[in-house]
């Protein structure tokens, strides 16, 4: 469903992503890791065709995002890193015009706005101005805007952020349920990046792990974890052995 | 390009929410009013003056179309020098603070449903203001006779000027993530296209490009002024309504390109 071939990003000098590749098939939901810095926001915005890599490619349900844009869009929901919202409309208002934008049909669009206010918890808010919500009610309805159109593939930039622990259960099973094979047939596929390494352990099945733009670590949680060693002490192993062998931090 | 009403419509709701909007409405109409009734009394007072003098010919020569309603067509569109920047720094710039550009650009639109809806409804906003505006040589109509004919092709050549000025102000408002900056830099856009032809006329004067009249007429050819002036003076001619359409184009091209790349910094 989503696959990311050679992908390469550079900024002037600073290599931000540096030959990343990878393969996620349909219903696996996959935490993205590593350190401030290490290039996820950038791989990410590269998987949804915000950013163009400098090498390399990116495939959305067999879409490739630089020679079928529109297709492999289509196919997306995207939660960036900042919540794209605008302040001053509604939330309704707000989610009636993602649907439009997503190519919804105008009969589909009011029920699929319906569903999302349900699903993301967002009922008691609909009339309300987004630029008067908290933060939390802010990031749901990020959160909504990604999912409206029922994309096969979800990528999600730190979705939990700024929930509260009540919230962040109930967005977690959210996207574990959206993952699983659902009544209305539609399974998704699911990357989302997260410093919350227990969320990792509560609903992915798969960690990459990308430090300093490059690919640690590749593997399903289950043999990560085997051998009782916890997925902090990968991510610590992981992330301190490059400190060491990287000769830029020698010289730095 | 299905998607241009949409984005349209959702950027006209957002301005008409934003105190800007009104602000510039009723700054324009306020302003209007004093500038229509000043031009107004001073017909007034000069026809009093040739009366008391019995200049009975040259009052023949006075008439409501080149006294009151064409220098109040000119300065109005003085005006929306000032206005429309103030309507259009938002459109694109917000977008960026608001981080909705991650949410246009990896929708499936194209930069064309984004450009053209956002220039579409900055451009309803100026035909707003020129309708507004068109009531007040309306009243005129109530009183005296003044030409129609005539009195239509000025008010036809101030909506190209907004026009024109909407699309230059999406340009600038597409550079920048900053509304102050992207309202300054379409300001001294379009200033210095508005003074094209004096500066031809300088140069021209001081000997710089007098001997190079080729540049003196591009630059005279280029500047607003020259073309809206034979706008107002009842020429509604071809040429110059392609001079208006070159500059729109010209002004969405260049925003099409500056929203892409985006992309490709
Ligand atoms: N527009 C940009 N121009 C220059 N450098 C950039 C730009 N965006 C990101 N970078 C650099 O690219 C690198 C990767 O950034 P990125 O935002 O992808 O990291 P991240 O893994 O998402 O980090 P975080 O966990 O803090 O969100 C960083 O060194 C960052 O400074
Ligand atoms: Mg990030």
């Amino acid at each position: 469903m989503i696959e990311a071939r050679g992908i390469s990003k550079r900024y002037g000098e600073h290599v931000a992503v540096d030959d990343v590749s990878f393969e996620v098939t349909r219903g696996e939901v996959v935490g993205f890791l590593g350190p401030n810095g290490a290039g996820k926001t950038t791989t990410m915005r590269i998987l949804t065709g915000f950013l163009p890599p400098t090498d390399g490619t990116a495939l959305i349900d067999g879409h490739d995002m630089l020679t079928d844009p529109l297709q492999a869009r289509r196919s997306v929901g995207y939660l960036p890193e900042m919540p794209p919202l605008y302040p001053e409309m509604d939330v309704e208002g707000y989610l009636r015009f993602v649907a439009a934008i997503k190519g919804l049909p105008r009969g589909a669009r009011k029920q699929a706005v319906e569903r999302t206010l349900a699903r993301c918890g967002l009922l008691d808010v609909r009339r309300r101005v987004i630029g008067s919500l908290s933060k939390g009610y802010r990031q749901r309805v990020g959160l909504g805007q990604a999912i409206i159109h029922e994309p096969p593939v979800l990528i999600l930039d730190e979705p939990t952020v700024g929930l509260d622990p009540v919230q962040i259960r109930e967005i977690r099973a959210l996207i574990a349920s959206l993952a699983a094979p659902g009544p209305d047939g539609i399974q998704h596929t699911v990357i989302l990046s997260t410093h919350i390494l227990s969320e990792v352990e509560a609903i992915c099945q798969r960690v990459i792990l990308i430090h300093r733009g490059r690919k640690r670590l590749d593997a399903p949680l289950a043999q990560i974890v085997q051998g009782g060693q916890g997925l902090e002490a990968v991510f610590a192993r992981e992330t301190a052995r490059d400190e060491a062998t990287a000769p830029e931090a020698a010289s730095a | 390009m299905r998607h241009v009403p949409t984005i349209a419509s959702r950027e006209l709701r957002s301005l008409f929410v934003s105190p800007v909007a009104y602000a510039v409405l009723t700054l324009f109409v306020l302003l209007a009013g004093f500038f229509f009734l000043s031009s107004l009394l001073q017909f007034e007072e000069y026809i009093l003056r040739m009366q008391q003098f019995q200049y009975f010919d040259q009052m023949k020569e006075l008439n409501l179309n080149d006294h009151v309603i064409a220098p109040f067509i000119g300065v109005m569109s003085v005006v929306l020098l000032f206005m429309i920047p103030g309507i259009t720094m938002g459109l694109f710039a917000s977008e960026k603070a608001n981080h909705t550009d991650e949410l246009l650009l990896t929708s499936p639109l194209t930069i064309w449903d984004i450009v053209l809806g956002k220039y579409l409804a900055a451009a309803a906003f100026v035909t707003l203001l020129v309708a507004l505006l068109a009531l007040y040589p309306g009243i005129l109509l109530l009183y005296g006779d003044p030409e129609i004919e005539k009195t239509l092709a000025g008010l036809l050549g101030l909506w190209l000027v907004g026009l024109a000025y909407a699309g230059i102000g999406a340009f600038a408002s597409s550079l920048t993530r900053n509304q102050i900056i992207a309202f300054a830099f379409s300001f001294v856009l379009l200033l210095v296209l508005w003074m094209l032809s004096f500066l031809a006329d300088l140069g021209a004067a001081g000997g710089a490009i007098g001997s190079a009249t080729g540049i003196a007429d591009v630059l005279r050819w280029l500047s607003t002024a020259e073309h809206f002036e034979r706008f107002v003076k009842g020429l509604v001619d071809t040429a110059d309504l392609a001079y208006f359409g070159v500059l729109v184009a010209s002004a969405l091209v260049l925003t099409k390109f500056a929203v892409e790349s985006v992309r490709w910094r």
